[in-house]
């Protein structure tokens, strides 16, 4: 586990006065180890028909390495993004820094599903942390950044058929032995994925495969299939891991951005540089 | 509380992947790196940023107020701050990057607090590039 999700665990553990606060509230009913800290390693839990629950109050788990942590999509997946000819250029021009005020997530536009699931405990514009509740009929995850929310749908449902257009479009889940596999479509055009630019058109289909091998630990399997962007399906893994004893808090992003007005170009003739301001312009 | 608090502030130095929701490098410049010592005017204990304002005398005598930008209160939280952690009046030694456009704006890295505990400050400036893997 890493250090900050460690100093946040210790932090929990030692203070009984914060139990007042709903930032560190004992989690009724989990399995906890003799010193009273939650036993991660304990089996996964399963709810009455035996499925495996993934409820729970999650973050990024930054200790594992060879994941998908956050950064250029295109970096990380083999041989890199399979984009259709042009969109690569497209994207790594929306994505340059030159270009920061196109970034959806520098207005305080809604983070993309994929970030969400891979922001670090204390990142730099929230933490990264999300509650999953799972029911028999839906998954609902409340996410701190913005108050977001999202829902899976086990009840059997089809896709709607012509969707409004959505930031997380509308995602069915079903059961593939103890892997759920949640997919989603009806996302608006030109969705980002990462702060890099790349990103989905309204063609894409994602689809998540969500792993619980213990009660501390969720793996996510994202592929993004999306024919007018890349020319094949490709797919990150993400590793989650529980903080129990804690609660998820409101982030309001927009409450003082107060940073795209001193974004700058170093590059005058980079594309969209007009758009910000040049170098020791002030 | 206030023992928990200590406690947990002290165990603070980690340095965590810098994700944020913008880019650094296209506000801030990593090798402009200042030290402010100055007074907090103002605290702003706001998403996406907690900020602080902080009063700084330059070589001349002359007084410039710096707006210091720090991590997230969420994350910092979860890191030992609280809302109450600095306000107005207290002296404090800022670290950071300075802001490209040429404003007294910095991205901190360590705040050092009245009673001489250095705590990270949750940013972007650990790695200076949140656009991490880009290079």
């Amino acid at each position: 586990m890493d250090r900050a999700t460690s100093t946040f665990i210790v932090l929990l553990s030692t203070c009984v006065s914060l139990s007042a606060q709903w930032l560190s509230y004992p989690t009724v009913g989990i399995p906890r180890l003799p010193d009273g800290k939650p036993n991660l390693s304990a089996p996964a839990p399963k709810t009455r028909d035996g499925k495996p629950d993934f409820s729970g109050t999650w973050v990024f788990d930054e200790s594992k390495k060879d994941q998908y942590h956050g950064q250029n999509i295109d970096k990380v997946v083999k041989g890199g993004l399979p984009y259709k000819p042009g969109v690569g250029e497209m994207m790594r021009a929306r994505g340059s820094k030159e270009n920061e005020v196109s970034n959806p997530l520098s207005h305080c536009l809604p983070k993309s599903m994929l970030l969400l699931d891979s922001s670090p405990l204390a990142s730099g514009d929230s933490s990264g942390v999300y509650k999953l509740v799972q029911t028999p009929g839906l998954l609902i995850m409340l996410f701190e950044y913005n108050i977001t929310w999202r829902q899976i749908h086990t009840d059997g449902r089809p896709f709607p058929t012509d969707p409004e257009p959505a930031w997380y479009g509308y995602s069915t889940g079903k059961w593939e032995g103890n892997t759920l596999v949640a997919e989603t479509t009806g996302f608006k055009d030109g969705v980002w994925l990462d702060v890099n630019g790349n990103g989905i058109s309204d063609a894409a289909k994602i689809t998540e495969r969500f792993r619980r091998p213990d009660f501390g630990h969720m793996q996510i399997d994202f592929t993004v299939d999306d024919p007018k962007s890349y020319t094949k399906p490709w797919t990150v893994t993400i590793s989650e891991i529980l903080i129990p004893d804690t609660d998820v808090m409101e982030a309001v992003c927009l409450e003082n951005e107060r940073d795209s007005k001193h974004f700058v170009c170093d590059d005058p003739a980079a594309p969209g540089c007009s758009a910000q301001t040049p170098a020791g312009a002030k | 509380m206030k023992v928990a608090a200590v406690f947990a502030l002290g165990l603070i130095a980690t340095v965590v992947p810098a994700i944020a929701h913008h880019s650094f490098a296209a506000e801030y410049d990593i090798k402009k790196q200042v030290t402010l010592t100055g007074t907090v005017t103002k605290v702003e204990w706001l998403n996406p940023h907690m900020r602080i304002y902080v009063d700084v005398k330059d070589t001349s005598g002359a007084v410039n107020n710096w707006e210091c930008e720090l991590g997230s209160p969420n994350g910092l939280m979860r890191m030992g701050w609280t809302r109450h952690t600095l306000k107005p009046g207290d002296t404090v030694v800022v670290e950071g990057a300075a802001a490209k456009d040429g404003s007294n704006l910095a991205n901190v890295k360590t705040v050092k607090l009245p009673d001489g505990r250095r705590l990270f400050a949750g940013s972007a400036s650990e790695t200076g590039d949140s656009k991490a893997g880009e290079k």
